[in-house]
């Protein structure tokens, strides 16, 4: 990067913002560990990631809620080990967030379009919730622009854009039939975008979204996608296949209602609705809620919460669907 | 009293009076630091609000989007109305 106000890190002053936030040397690399193991590289990989991490440039960040729910972004903000935000927010300059930033009405639409005019072509742009196209994109409006046009404006200019969550991804809840306000996510609403992540889920995991700017801090480039713009070290794995109660569908012992012998054994919850065969995602080995438990461990099926159009085609929840 | 006291007060009779107090229309849109997409409205008239006006700015219309499905379903919808 040239822009001469983006400045390269140094490994003391990394530290000396880490010591301050009451971060370890050892929790430092236990992170970079995860985020190794999380992008599915060999623990060797994690000195790269903390040498990447140390150094690197903090890219600005501008984060735009839409249609949203603002799950994403307690997803992101409610991680705690070894406190991924707090790590998060050292390695990137976060200069644009409606929900966690201080200024407010014109003067936070000032951050925004000052680092859209500052770092064009250099800041990182996250989206959060569909964009709404009925109606002249009125259903959403953040200082008087509609979503439409702030994500056509802030999105094209960007180094790169990911969606969080699967509404910025491909419209989501707001999306699903009937779609009262046209609502589509960023690959409908401004085509054409030279780098798009996507990360749906609902919400994204936050060790995904870690994982995702981490990979690009350390090797320059964006982690490898499928077609869909959702990496493979992410959305690459059948839930189903790597579902720890996979041996249980294998015998055909299903739970066949709540409560029943099966459920409280711990069987297959496919009968129940489970969408485990039909979804891609890591939740099996990342897991939630700091890594300790997810739906399917928790006694619940999988809604199949990274899939397009989930919503329409997945429901009803409870009724089997296909293997 | 110390000698080098100076007193708090240092209007003289040259400085311009104080401003009137102001009026008009306050907008804050974005309201930051909460969940959701609000705008507020005040109109003010000599420094005081006369009038005030809020906006949610976004809408999905949950509601039309669970018409007619397994009522079963509903918690997980509704549960998208707010994440935080």
């Amino acid at each position: 990067m040239t822009n001469p106000r983006l400045v390269e890190g140094s490994a003391s002053a990394f530290e000396e913002r880490l010591t301050r936030q009451g971060v370890s040397r050892r929790e430092f690399l236990k992170f970079c560990g995860l985020m190794a193991g999380t992008l599915a590289l060999p623990a060797r990989y994690a000195g790269r990631i903390a040498h990447a991490l140390e150094t690197a440039v903090r890219p600005p960040v501008v984060w735009l809620n839409f249609q949203d729910c603002t799950a994403d972004t307690e997803s992101f903000l409610r991680a705690s080990q070894p406190d991924v935000d707090d790590l998060l927010l050292d390695i990137l300059s976060l200069n644009y967030h409606e929900t966690v930033m201080v200024p407010s009405g014109r003067m936070s639409i000032k951050s925004l379009d000052d680092t859209v005019r500052d770092y064009a072509g250099q800041y990182v742009c996250v989206v959060e919730g569909s964009i709404p196209t009925r109606d002249g994109g009125v259903y959403c409006g953040i200082g008087g622009r509609t979503a439409l046009s702030i994500a056509q404006q802030v999105c094209s200019q960007a180094l790169a854009t990911l969606t969080v969550g699967t509404c910025a991804w491909e419209g989501g809840l707001a999306a699903a039939v009937p779609n009262p306000t046209g609502a589509v996510g960023v690959k409908d609403a401004v085509p054409g975008l030279a780098t798009l992540i996507n990360l749906p889920g609902c919400p994204v995991n936050v060790a995904n979204l870690t994982a995702t700017i981490v990979h690009f801090l350390t090797f320059q480039q964006w982690p490898e996608t499928d077609e869909t713009g959702r990496p493979h070290f992410a959305y690459g794995d059948e839930i189903h296949e790597e579902c720890p109660r996979h041996e249980h569908y294998e015998h055909e012992e299903f739970v066949r209602e709540w409560g029943d012998l099966g459920h409280r054994q711990g069987w297959c919850l496919f009968q129940m609705g489970c969408r485990g065969p039909e979804a891609h995602h890591n939740c099996p080995s990342v897991k939630w809620n700091d890594g300790t438990e997810w739906p399917i461990g928790a006694g619940h099926g999988c809604l199949g919460c990274s899939e397009q159009r989930f919503w329409d085609r997945h429901s009803p929840f409870y009724v089997p669907g296909d293997d | 009293m110390p000698k080098n006291f100076l007193p708090i007060v240092t209007k003289t009779s040259e400085e311009p009076p104080p401003p009137p107090p102001p009026s008009g229309k306050v907008v804050i849109d974005p309201i930051t630091r909460i969940e959701g997409h609000l705008r507020i409205e005040v109109e003010v008239q000599n420094g005081r609000v006369t009038d005030a006006w809020s906006a949610g700015t976004m809408f999905r219309g949950i509601e039309l989007v669970m018409q007619g499905r397994d009522p079963r379903d509903a918690w997980i919808f509704t549960q998208r109305i707010c994440g935080v």
